[in-house]
């Protein structure tokens, strides 16, 4: 999915002269050891090419960096003359947004203290019998973060007490006795806040204060403090919001540059690869592995496959169809439904291929897929890298000698200790000196 | 014969629920508190089954599913309770804290992605204790250690054919019986259906080898995020199940780590990623532990005679020496659960024992 997108934003050159992939001067280095250095190799559409050298001489590591798994040191690699980075969108900015809001919202709730906003929200509108609206609750919240004094209710009687329920300041026995002292202590705590030295407004007493009371008054420093409470919620609040969101974001941000190149992304835009050592799902049938191949060509997720839709229906029988197609390509059509750990390296390794071959890619890497393999099977893998090359992929396979990949390499590049020492065709390669010595273990 | 059999075999899960489904018409007692116990039994079976999406299938061990169940379980009681301003129907509110512990398991899942096996465990252990915790505190919200209380029958108000739904859910246990007996139905067709699909097999591939699942495409963020999020939804289901049948949420203690091991161990017993294992792991524990346990011990005492109290002769002190005597005797000698996986069964025959 973000591969594709950066295919899209990338710009396009022409197509014809840039290869289908392009290795260009890509170094691998592992601390102090050099894997691979300063590597220079392309690979045309629908061509063979091949990367030999002994053991140790950087050909695994080559396919890393290809497929995502490595970022090299130095260098980069191009497919259709992109990188293969995602690049930073609309998209992955609003998912930061929205990750960093969600953050904000959680560490704002916790700073305001949310176990009393919802008492004083949700709570207290019941104890007063109100109806439970959105003007109430608005109402509820904005007299929350202005610290406002409320009414409660406990064992039948009424309390005014702070917005957050903390601080019960009087205890009456009746309801609108308990609102007129509401209303005069909201009275001098709004005074107070206005100024250490002003007098409560007259309009504001007037409608406070019944004549029949006796005016109510608090101690100076509890003034104070429900003066001081207002400012300090509301500054947590936002701290707690602004701080999470800018954690939230960031953090967003990093995890999202840490998989820029991440391998899936690169399977995605078309490149698949085998492992040297084969790595199948072992407890899978074999028809099941290559349909892990296929996962992208079956459309919907969780809720649609759980409510069967034709869509969903008609991508699994399609996509069944096609890894049976891929497994009569590689020869194993008669083992769909044996468990895929039980294969013979020979079977695992076609297997293997098949799983590539079936997610459509057009470039294939194929790393040492002759390893440890018998005559008769070395020659069987190199028909069905014929095979691969017909249908239209291109295929980067590596080896440790020349001669059975000569046969339908297009080119071949050798390695020596992480350094490219020759290219050519495959004639070329044949009497090459310095190949020959190193392929062959022996000196001329 | 034998192919009666064998279609029995290959339907275990129609045969039950047809078996279970009658049970109450013939056995009384499920009309009485055993049908209680056996209710709670199912929704442990559901439990288990959210948790086997994540250990099981995904193969991350997780140690908090009882997080999620209490947040299941919570969420549908704030919505319900005549404590507060909701009160909405059961389903509706089921409904939106599925939705809503979906969204913490998705949120919890996210930033712990890069984490595999004991660093995974210990962040949801970690994670368990903090909701258990946050759950105590948030006194307000939540009722503290006192708990949500009365959490209204499904279907209180609804009135259908002449019949009080939540009345008859009030006076018959039976109702709780065949709802969670449902509920358990359908998620085992669910599970079925996962196992199956694009989902499942993604699922395995992340398990048994990441970085070849990348190399086909298959991201395992978003494959991991999925695991967790269905797991929490599962959980959250049962959670729904068990406040509506206790018509509380108990308190936040019920939700703690030994909730979360005992299911993990039922999983284990009855074999990684498979369902009906899982189902018998957690009849196994749990019905031995609240309905074999009792029935026995008041058996023990009828034949001793209500003279000797001894507690060595009462089978509850000895439960968990008997517990892990099983789990050892199982793990020797079943190492991949009582009726393990396919997919585990053919690994450890490739291995050896």
């Amino acid at each position: 999915m973000g591969a594709r997108r950066a295919m899209r934003t990338r710009p396009v050159a022409s197509a014809a002269d840039i290869p289908l992939l392009d290795i260009d001067r890509v170094s691998m280095r592992f601390g102090s050891l050099v894997a691979v250095s300063d590597l220079d190799l392309d690979v045309p559409e629908r061509q063979v090419v091949s990367l030999i050298g002994p053991d140790g001489a950087g050909k695994t590591t080559v396919c890393n960096c290809v497929s995502g798994i490595c970022s090299p040191t130095s260098g980069s690699v191009r497919f259709h003359g992109h990188r293969l980075t995602q690049t930073f969108g609309p998209r992955v900015f609003w998912m930061a947004m929205g990750i960093g809001l969600l953050v904000g919202l959680l560490t704002a709730a916790a700073a305001v203290d949310v176990d009393r906003l919802w008492l004083a929200v949700v709570k207290r509108g019941m104890v007063l019998d109100e109806p439970f609206t959105f003007d109430t609750v608005r109402r509820r919240l904005r007299s929350y973060f202005r610290g406002e004094l409320a009414i409660d209710q406990l064992a039948g009687k009424w309390r005014v007490v702070t917005a957050d329920g903390r601080d019960v300041l009087a205890i009456r026995r009746d309801y609108a006795d308990a609102v007129s002292l509401r209303n005069q202590l909201q009275a001098a705590v709004t005074a107070r806040r206005a100024g250490p030295g002003t007098i409560p407004d007259a309009s504001d007493m007037a409608d406070a204060a019944s004549p029949s009371q006796p005016q109510a008054s608090l101690p100076d420093e509890v003034l104070d403090r429900l003066a001081a409470g207002k400012a300090r919620v509301r500054i947590r609040g936002w701290a707690g919001l602004v701080a999470g969101w800018v954690l939230g974001a960031a953090g967003t941000i990093a995890i999202w540059k840490r998989g820029r190149r991440s391998p899936h992304a690169v399977a995605r835009a078309g490149i698949a690869r085998t492992f040297q050592q084969p790595r199948l799902f072992p407890e899978m049938t074999v028809l099941e592995n290559v349909l892990v191949g296929l996962d992208r060509t079956i459309p919907g997720g969780a809720i649609a496959l759980l409510l069967g839709t034709r869509g969903h229906r008609r991508g699994e029988e399609e996509a069944r169809r096609r890894a049976q197609e891929a497994l009569s390509l590689v020869g194993l059509e008669g083992d769909a439904e044996r468990i895929a750990g039980g294969l013979s390296l020979a079977g695992r390794r076609r297997l293997e291929i098949a799983r590539a071959l079936a997610t459509g890619a057009t470039l294939i890497l194929l790393d040492e897929p002759t390893a440890g393999l018998e005559a008769e099977e070395v020659d069987a893998v190199i028909d069905l890298i014929g095979q691969i090359k017909q249908r239209g992929s291109a295929v980067l396979v590596t080896g440790d000698s020349i001669d059975p990949l000569a046969r339908i390499s297009d080119r071949m590049a050798v390695l020596e200790q992480g350094v490219k020492i020759a290219e050519g065709s495959p004639a070329e390669m044949k009497r090459h000196r310095r190949v020959i010595e190193i392929t062959t273990g022996v000196p001329s | 014969m034998a192919a009666a059999w064998k279609w029995i075999s290959q339907r275990w899960e129609v045969v039950a629920l047809a078996l279970l489904a009658v049970a109450p018409l013939f056995v009384p007692a499920l009309g009485g508190a055993l049908g209680g116990q056996v209710t709670t039994l199912f929704i442990y079976c559901i439990l288990a089954l959210g948790l086997n999406v994540m250990v099981g299938y995904t193969g991350l061990l997780h140690l908090g599913i009882a997080a999620f169940f209490g947040i299941g379980a919570y969420v549908v009681a704030i919505l319900t309770v005549p404590l507060f301003p909701f009160q909405i129907g059961w389903l509706a509110a089921a409904a939106v804290s599925i939705a809503v512990t979906a969204g913490v398991g998705f949120a919890l899942g996210g930033p712990v992605l890069k984490l595999r096996g004991d660093a995974l465990a210990i962040v949801t252990l970690a994670f368990g204790e903090v909701v258990k915790v946050t759950l105590r505190n948030l006194e307000q919200v939540t009722g503290g250690m006192k708990g949500l209380n009365p959490v209204p029958p499904p279907g209180a108000g609804v009135t259908v054919a002449g019949t009080d739904l939540g009345l008859a859910f009030a006076v018959d246990p039976r109702w709780f019986y065949y709802l969670a007996l449902a509920a358990l139905a359908g998620v085992v067709w669910a599970m079925r259906r996962l196992e199956n699909s694009r989902l499942g097999r993604a699922w395995a591939a992340v398990r048994e080898d990441e970085p070849a699942a990348a190399a086909l495409g298959i991201s395992a963020t978003q494959v991991k995020l999925s695991a967790f999020a269905m797991s929490a939804a599962v959980a959250a289901l049962a959670g729904c199940l068990y406040a509506a049948t206790l018509s509380t949420t108990a308190d936040p203690n019920a939700y703690d780590f030994n909730r979360s091991i005992l299911v993990l161990c039922a999983v284990i017993l009855g074999g990684l990623g498979s369902i009906p294992g899982t189902l018998l792991g957690v009849a196994i524990l749990v019905g031995f532990d609240t309905v074999l346990i009792p029935a026995a011990d008041s058996l023990i005492q009828q034949l001793s005679g209500a003279a000797d109290r001894s507690s060595l002769l009462s089978l509850a002190s000895w439960r968990l020496a008997i517990f892990g005597l099983a789990l050892v005797l199982v793990m020797r000698y079943r190492p991949a659960g009582l009726i393990p996986s396919r997919r585990l069964a053919a690994e450890w025959g490739r291995g050896g024992r």
